[in-house]
């Protein structure tokens, strides 16, 4: 079938036809590849090898915690100002330690990744509200309405930091914001993203800490008329080690003392109002 | 003078009535792609403007010298593009080298300068609008660059101002930037029939 094809075709003719284009094309190539070899021996930009292997150490998220447009634009400012180094919040202390590797740099200081911790445990069942909040459901419009909740510490439970991640690490369980910490990158959008500033950004020395799921300055009396949950200010955990202190009705924890030992596992199972939690994995 | 009469005519015609973005819906890519702000757009503009101009004449040139004398035209849109790839890059060179943040703001849309349809239309409509001579060719290749620009900078400023407006959730984004597109299309169809 193929042959009588070819046996049809006359080669004489299709070369005599086909080989003008042949030469038109590589004649067109030829002027063009000439004028870009010249354009290019003119137009060479030094780029700098530098800032191409920082960017492969970054994480590559574009997440934007460092404060500028992407990990490519924050690239070139670590390697003009080593001062930046560290901003990287997802790529923690092992990206920093990559990138003072490839600019010859000693890199100290804190090497714990920071994960957000919500300073809220209350369920919708632990909570006490006055009324019913019908208007637009975000955390911003619902803070700036009194009485939408009894406690004004609380978490509202509407979503702005879960809006705000863009992982999908926060979803709302129960009225009240919970991280999935292994899809957390710590890029701390949720932080800013939370009216009531209860997302604070924490040293994890541990996969799984422990926090006071509290941040309510009432006085001890108001804080159980509104929360079950809520932190009262009793210092049963204060005696049993000084990494809690009480200062405004709260009890605060410093995390930096934090480590998984007997003396945290008592004062948790002291706490009359089950405030203190573990968060993380 | 009458050949400049034409001449002009013929630019007000590429630029306004027969708009390659806003008539034929050609190089819609970058149209609202880098629309986001008016110096992106206006260097998108300018880019394309010169990539058109340059292919336009170009590929009129190697057209009516080398392919229809030779009986080619089969090998048109290889050359044609060839012609179109070989500006673009030499259009990112340049870029590269004098304004890199205007590099840098394009990203992926400079080289697919190389397959804006605006451009290979361009060439095409060349032929199938019969142009016979160099100077009409190279007058109507530089105008549809600048039409190009024109539509791109009026669906900047358009998009900016959007960013101010409280636009549906639902038509937030790629929605309110077609529908936009749409409307503007509308109001250039006034221009429709203004020239003989």
């Amino acid at each position: 079938m193929i042959n009588i094809f070819i046996a049809q075709i006359n080669w004489l003719e299709l070369w005599n036809n086909s080989w003008p284009a042949g030469v038109t094309m590589l004649v067109l190539g030829l002027g063009f590849s000439i004028i870009l070899l010249i354009a290019d021996k003119k137009l060479k930009v030094e780029a700098d090898p530098t800032i191409e292997r920082i960017y492969m150490a970054l994480p590559r998220i574009d997440c934007g915690t460092c404060g500028f447009a992407g990990c490519s634009s924050y690239a070139k400012a670590v390697a003009a100002d080593p001062v930046l180094l560290g901003k990287c919040a997802p790529g923690g202390a092992a990206c920093a330690q990559k990138i003072a590797e490839i600019l010859n740099l000693q890199v100290s200081g804190e090497g714990a990744p920071k994960r957000p911790i919500v300073h809220c445990g209350a369920k919708k069942s632990d909570k006490t509200y006055f009324g019913k909040y019908d208007g637009i459901a975000s955390c911003t419009s619902a803070n700036a309405t009194s009485n939408v909740q009894a406690c004004k510490f609380g978490c509202l439970g509407y979503g702005d930091c879960k809006a705000s991640c863009k992982f999908s690490s926060i979803t709302i369980v129960d009225g009240l914001a919970t991280i999935n910490y292994n899809t957390c990158t710590g890029c701390g959008a949720c932080a800013k993203a939370c009216p009531r500033g209860l997302i604070e950004m924490v040293p994890f020395n541990y996969d799984k800490i422990m926090t006071v799921a509290c941040r309510s300055q009432e006085s001890g009396k108001d804080t159980k008329a509104f929360c079950k949950v809520g932190c009262i200010a009793c210092k049963l955990c204060a005696k049993q080690t000084d990494a809690f202190s009480i200062n405004n009705n709260l009890s605060k924890l410093d995390y930096s003392k934090y480590t998984p030992n007997e003396q945290f596992k008592t004062a948790m199972e002291k706490c009359p109002t089950n405030t203190i939690v573990y968060r993380g994995k | 003078m009458e050949k400049i009469y034409t001449l002009s005519l013929a630019f007000i015609s590429i630029v306004v009535i027969n708009n390659l973005v806003l008539t034929k819906f050609l190089g819609i890519c970058p149209y609202l792609g880098v629309s986001g702000r008016i110096d992106m757009a206006f260097g998108m503009g300018l880019a394309v403007t010169f990539v058109i101009t340059l292919a336009g004449s170009m590929t009129w040139l190697i057209d009516h010298l080398i392919l229809v004398p030779k009986g080619l035209e089969i090998t048109r849109y290889v050359c044609y593009i060839l012609v179109i790839a070989g500006a673009v890059q030499l259009v990112e060179m340049y870029l590269r080298k004098f304004f890199p943040p205007l590099y840098e703001s394009f990203g992926i849309f400079l080289p697919l300068i190389t397959t804006n349809c605006a451009i290979l239309g361009l060439c095409l409509f060349l032929n199938v609008w019969a142009t016979d001579n160099f100077p009409e060719a190279a007058v109507l290749s530089f105008g549809a660059g600048i039409g190009f620009t024109l539509a791109i900078c009026i669906m900047a400023g358009i998009r900016e101002q959007l960013n101010f407006s409280d636009v549906p959730k639902a038509l937030r984004g790629a929605p309110i930037t077609l529908i936009t597109a749409g409307i503007l299309t509308m109001a250039f169809m006034g221009f429709a029939g203004m020239i003989k």
